[in-house]
């Protein structure tokens, strides 16, 4: 009996020191340079892209054996939500992926989220290898915010059998002319413009185009940042003037009730003429075996030269316990070789500029986009991701009612301008 | 002789039974605390701060600001608020008269009946989003039912209806998916009251000449009292929380003219982040609902008592 007790006693100690030892292990396997580090990012709903995550997050692995990547995918509003309520605690992750304006991004940088890496910057040389247009985003809050992890440009795809039924042979240099051809389109019996109406984005590229286009880069950027005064501005008035105009003569009929998808449908099968849609769309008509040869593309006529188009980053959050591991990370996933593994695999294109695109591996419209974006002398964003979620709920329902003709052009502006003054 | 107990002696005895009761009661108890009441008192209290959703900003107390904002300042609550009332004002007469006809017409022995009674039924298990994708078909300008027939037929005007993108016909639109979603549910709770209704009440009106009419409209539908309550109140909350057919259909476009109360507090919160706003929204549909399911629930305890 007491060897019995004896026995028990001895296991129990052991049992006891196991679990001591287990506890004062960290969560990185009881290996104390083991460090984790959590990522959060978008769903990967792209074969192409998924493929080349999961090299990219290899190759970190193989070259940082100590740091383990934790990733979490989510969808768009998931991500958002998730961020929300969890920057500032302990639940946030070490490094996150955003959109870089200030409506989405921007705000997490407010809320004083993010950390800001300009010793990183200066350790890792950094901003010599990103296009100015890309470090707009990231330094807009004073330091460095956030590491670009891409940017995209958008731009108006035209049918050219289309154009040519209409008798257009050129495309459109200037905002006139690009009217003048839409008139010559609807003559022809085709169907100008198509944008769905259920996702209020997909109609606004069209209106923040056409604002850009009458208010010129430096009035524009004012308005959107707010220092300008929406009901005071008269190119505000021209720019819904015109908006008003494309919606009731030229933009596809039920575009309120089509989503951007069966917009773009009716692109992909003929039945209109002209879509603004980002330079990831040309994979997205390949997939739907859409003949890239009868798409042609150029930039809206703003007349500033600038490229439109949105910008991502990848951020280290405040309260991340291993910085410098993320750092690590961030500056892995700005080298050649996982740029490289992007470009390669998924067509994704480099912010890193020392990595170079070869022509010859794209199609004809990526091949367009490589010029135009080389020309661009500065980018602005989609107002989506420029304005705050509050300000663009309704920017979309001032821009749904002028295109419907429930707002007149000349109150629209006004319009949003007391909602601004009420919401400050 | 007739004996009655004294008042406070039964009171005695109702209370007894409760503490006897309680153990038994306390888990449910606990959780419709925890996961009703607890969220509803946080939802009040937050709609008297301005918070953006951050863990790291702190809750700024404002009073009855937003609720100042949004009766004043906030151009889409006014026709939230209108909608959700046209709706349910809807909801009261199409739906529930529509159900009540069905259950009429399908409690009488009729070949078929069993299968009538599925038909009109099923819509109502569908989900919610399930029956809005179907419809948002139904209704698409290029593709849907209206074009197709209006073309076959040579209707341009039919062709060219925008069931979901004309801001005077929208909502109709999408409350003619709510009666398809819903009649089936409300006869099933009529055809249970009617079941109710005495065989020899029906007869001896009969006997004394009353004709289908007077049949229904004295015999028939007092009988149907107490289930058209039932039904009545229960049709009312589920209109003036409208969410997920609007949300599928039109998402509350176009230009928020479809926009209800449940679906823009949610926007403000969870879309746009303002807290504040989005639980001072709900709060106004909670004292709406409460102002009249609370008159429900005491004339239903009466009911009980007698």
């Amino acid at each position: 009996m007491m060897r019995i007790k004896r026995a028990v006693a001895a296991l129990v100690a052991a049992g006891l020191m196991a679990g001591g030892l287990a506890a004062c292990s960290g969560s990185d396997g009881g290996d104390s340079s083991q460090v984790t580090l959590t990522y959060w990012k978008l769903t990967d709903t792209n074969p192409a892209t998924k493929k080349a995550w999961s090299e990219t997050m290899a190759g970190f692995e193989k070259k940082y054996p100590n740091i383990k990547l934790k990733v979490r995918d989510y969808s768009t509003d998931q991500l958002k939500q998730s961020l929300r309520t969890s920057l500032g605690s302990s639940a946030a992750p070490d490094v996150y992926w955003s959109w870089g304006g200030l409506g989405i991004g921007g705000e997490y940088v407010k809320a004083g989220g993010s950390l800001d890496l300009t010793k990183y910057y200066k350790k890792y040389g950094w901003e010599k290898e990103i296009p100015a247009s890309s470090m707009s985003t990231v330094k807009q809050y004073g330091g460095y915010n956030g590491v670009p992890s891409g940017y995209s440009g958008a731009g108006v795809y035209y049918r050219k059998d289309l154009f040519a039924k209409a008798g257009i042979t050129t495309e459109p240099k200037t905002y006139d002319e690009l009217v003048a051809d839409a008139q010559k389109l609807s003559d022809s019996g085709t169907t100008p413009i198509t944008f769905g109406g259920t996702v209020n984005w997909h109609l606004m590229r069209w209106l923040d185009n056409v604002l850009m286009t009458e208010c010129g880069s430096k009035t524009y950027n004012a308005l959107i940042s707010l220092k300008a005064d929406w009901g005071t501005t008269p190119c505000v008035t021209k720019a819904y003037d015109e908006f008003a105009m494309w919606s009731q003569k030229y933009l596809v009929k039920g575009w309120a009730s089509l989503s951007d998808s069966e917009a773009d449908n009716l692109f992909e099968t003929g039945k209109a003429a002209m879509v603004i849609e980002g330079s990831w769309y040309p994979t997205v008509l390949q997939g739907d075996k859409v003949d890239l040869s009868n798409v042609g593309l150029f930039l809206f006529p703003t007349g500033t030269g600038e490229l439109y188009g949105d910008t991502s980053n990848n951020y280290v959050t405040r309260t991340s316990k291993h910085p410098d591991q993320a750092a690590q990370f961030l500056d892995y996933l700005m080298s050649p070789e996982a740029q490289k593994i992007n470009l390669d695999v998924a067509g994704t294109r480099p912010v890193n500029t020392s990595v170079k695109i070869d022509p010859a591996k794209q199609d004809p419209l990526n091949q367009t986009w490589n010029g135009l974006i080389a020309d661009a002398k500065g980018l602005y964003e989609f107002n989506d991701q420029a304005l705050s979620l509050t300000d663009v709920t309704e920017y979309w329902r001032i821009q749904n009612a002028v295109a419907s003709g429930d707002i007149k052009p000349g109150d629209a502006g006004a319009q949003f301008q007391k909602f601004l003054k009420n919401n400050k | 002789m007739t004996t009655s107990t004294p008042a406070p002696r039964r009171r005695r005895a109702r209370r007894s039974l409760f503490l006897r009761a309680l153990p038994f009661l306390a888990p449910a108890l606990v959780a419709y605390v925890v996961f009703v009441i607890a969220p509803m008192v946080e939802s009040i209290r937050l709609s008297f701060f301005s918070w953006n959703g951050f863990q790291g900003v702190p809750q700024e107390f404002v009073g009855i600001d937003n609720y100042v904002k949004i009766f004043t300042e906030d151009p889409v609550f006014w026709r939230a608020f209108g909608n959700s009332v046209i709706w349910v004002v809807l909801s009261l007469i199409f739906p529930l008269g529509i159900s009540l006809l069905l259950a009429v017409a399908l409690n009488r022995k009729l070949f078929g009946r069993n299968l009538f009674r599925s038909v009109f039924y099923i819509p109502g298990v569908l989900a919610s989003i399930a029956v809005a994708n179907m419809w948002r078909w139904i209704y698409n300008p290029n593709y849907g039912i209206g074009q197709s027939l209006g073309k076959a037929l040579d209707l341009p005007w039919l062709a060219d209806v925008q069931w979901l993108g004309d801001q005077n016909i929208a909502l109709y639109s999408v409350f003619v998916a709510f009666i398809w979603q819903s009649v089936g549910t409300n006869m099933v709770l009529f055809l249970a009251g009617l079941q109710g209704v005495q065989k020899e009440h029906l007869e001896a009106a009969r006997i004394d000449g009353a004709n289908a009419w007077q049949v229904f409209r004295n015999v028939t539908l007092p009988a149907l009292r107490p289930t058209m309550v039932v039904v009545t109140v229960l049709t009312f909350i589920g209109s003036i929380k409208v969410f997920d057919l609007i949300v599928g259909m039109t998402n509350g476009g176009p230009a928020q003219q479809t926009q209800v109360l449940a679906l823009w507090s949610y926007t403000q919160s969870l879309v746009n982040h303002q807290y504040g706003t989005g639980n001072a929204i709900a709060v106004v549909l909670l004292v709406i609902t409460f102002a009249i399911v609370i008159p429900y629930m005491a004339w239903n305890a009466r009911q009980e008592d007698r």
